[in-house]
């Protein structure tokens, strides 16, 4: 595979990587604090469960974001000069690819702030 | 058509999610009507589409392959029903199964085939427990502590709300409020052996000066018989050794691995929901557990001739 190649799958990935990093967090961090009945206990005014899912939703969606900018850049790139179609079908995939990862972890972290902590 | 007259049929009665009988039944409810009627009209529209892509002439079907039909038909619009779905389902979530102040607590056991009962002491009214039937006041929310004493069995009063599992060494919490008087069906939710779909209760919600008075007369001790044939259904009881097993308060039975049969003729059926509550079907049960129910821990007592039956069933219904 060449480096290219290797970007653009890395590329593609990068969100998805990002949601399951944030999936990782999410649990562990809920699992561990709810179990050890830190539920209660704030950070910075909010509760340690809900502060542990922010930080870790909005730095997934930081770097998703960036990979969905970098990726949006290569499909416009890509658009404006003749390229293969393997190198076309790539760029389109990491846009879409890094924009759905975008949604689902929003979606991923918006129950936190609806529902208890430690439900 | 009999499908039709099925499926109308769960919409009411007394063990129906389809008719809600207190607030939490009816957000589950509004939740599977917006699901279920959404889910059906998209059914649709996608089949309508399929079909037309298939049958349509190529240039009237082309637009379907257009990159707007697929953005918005196909990204966007999935988008926006499941980013609109996902917090209304956390909301009902959220709002559902919420311990209130002020709830009355019902401790409920499972056990291969029936339902241990316990209402535990609250102000100067004394703890008393029952079995096989859960009364409730309208209007005051109840809070269920569930558990099990010996395989996992699942807590479901369709009517009234969402199941709640019964894990033995664990004790999990139902809570709901009852907004009109009647008589529900709770059942097993989850298989626990033979007899599981033979694991039913009835839940009775009754006026709170009605509930008030039922829990004064649960807490009293068996009435004495006043016949000499209760008498004599009594003295069987105390010789049939049914006292190992069972609870009379006020008698020399105190067995606990059975139900309390304290005020067992009070209660509406026996056998957990089986059979409408008289001397025959107390009398059949008594001689024929293993043949009704089998695997129940009961065994069947056919050596009581005709005549004990009925004075032993009849002293067990008298046990109002």
């Amino acid at each position: 595979m060449t480096a290219l190649r290797t970007g653009q799958v890395l590329l593609m990935l990068a969100g998805l990587i990002a949601w399951a990093l944030q999936f990782l967090l999410i649990y562990g961090a809920t699992s561990t604090l709810c179990g050890r009945e830190w539920a209660d206990a704030t950070f910075l005014g909010l509760g340690v469960v809900q502060a542990s899912i922010l930080i870790a939703t909005v730095t997934a969606l930081a770097a998703t974001a960036a990979a969905f900018a970098w990726s949006l850049r290569g499909y416009r790139s890509a658009e404006a000069r003749p390229v293969s179609a393997a190198d076309r079908f790539m760029v389109q995939s990491a846009a879409l690819v890094n924009g759905f990862s975008l949604i689902v972890i929003l979606w991923q972290g918006i129950p936190a702030f609806i529902l208890p902590a430690c439900a | 058509m009999l499908s039709c007259a099925l499926a109308l049929a769960s919409c009411s009665g007394v063990q129906s999610a389809l008719d809600p009988a207190g607030g939490d039944a009816l957000r589950i409810y509004w939740l599977a009507v917006i699901m279920t009627v959404g889910a059906t009209l998209i059914f649709f529209a996608v089949t309508g589409l399929l079909l037309y892509a298939i049958f349509a002439p190529p240039e009237r079907r082309a637009w379907l392959g257009g990159r707007n039909t697929i953005v918005y038909g196909g990204l966007a619009f999935p988008i926006v029903v499941l980013s609109m779905l996902l917090p209304y389902g956390l909301i009902v979530m959220r709002d559902t199964d919420v311990r209130m102040p002020g709830a009355l607590p019902i401790e409920v056991v499972g056990e291969q085939y029936w339902w241990r009962v316990r209402y535990p002491g609250e102000d100067e009214r004394p703890a008393f427990s029952t079995a096989n039937e859960i009364v409730i006041p309208v209007g005051r929310p109840i809070a269920v502590s569930v558990t099990a004493a010996d395989v996992i069995h699942s807590f479901w009063i369709p009517n009234f709300g969402g199941k709640i599992d019964m894990i033995p060494g664990r004790v999990n919490s139902l809570n709901f409020t009852a907004e009109r008087p009647g008589i529900y069906r709770g059942v097993c939710a989850e298989f626990c052996g033979d007899q599981h779909a033979r694991m039913a209760f009835d839940v009775v919600a009754l006026e709170p000066s009605a509930f008030e008075a039922w829990r004064t007369n649960q807490a009293k001790p068996a009435p004495e018989p006043d016949l000499p044939q209760l008498v004599r259904g009594r003295e069987l009881f105390r010789t049939g050794g049914c006292g190992s097993c069972h609870v009379v308060r006020g008698t020399e039975a105190n067995g606990l691995f059975g139900p309390d049969l304290t005020h067992v003729g009070s209660r509406r059926t026996i056998g957990a929901g089986q059979f409408p509550n008289n001397v025959g079907t107390l009398a059949g049960w008594i001689a024929n557990t293993q043949h009704i129910k089998p695997g129940v821990r009961m065994p069947s007592y056919g050596s009581f001739t005709g005549e004990d039956l009925r004075a032993l069933a009849g002293y067990l219904e008298s046990l109002k």
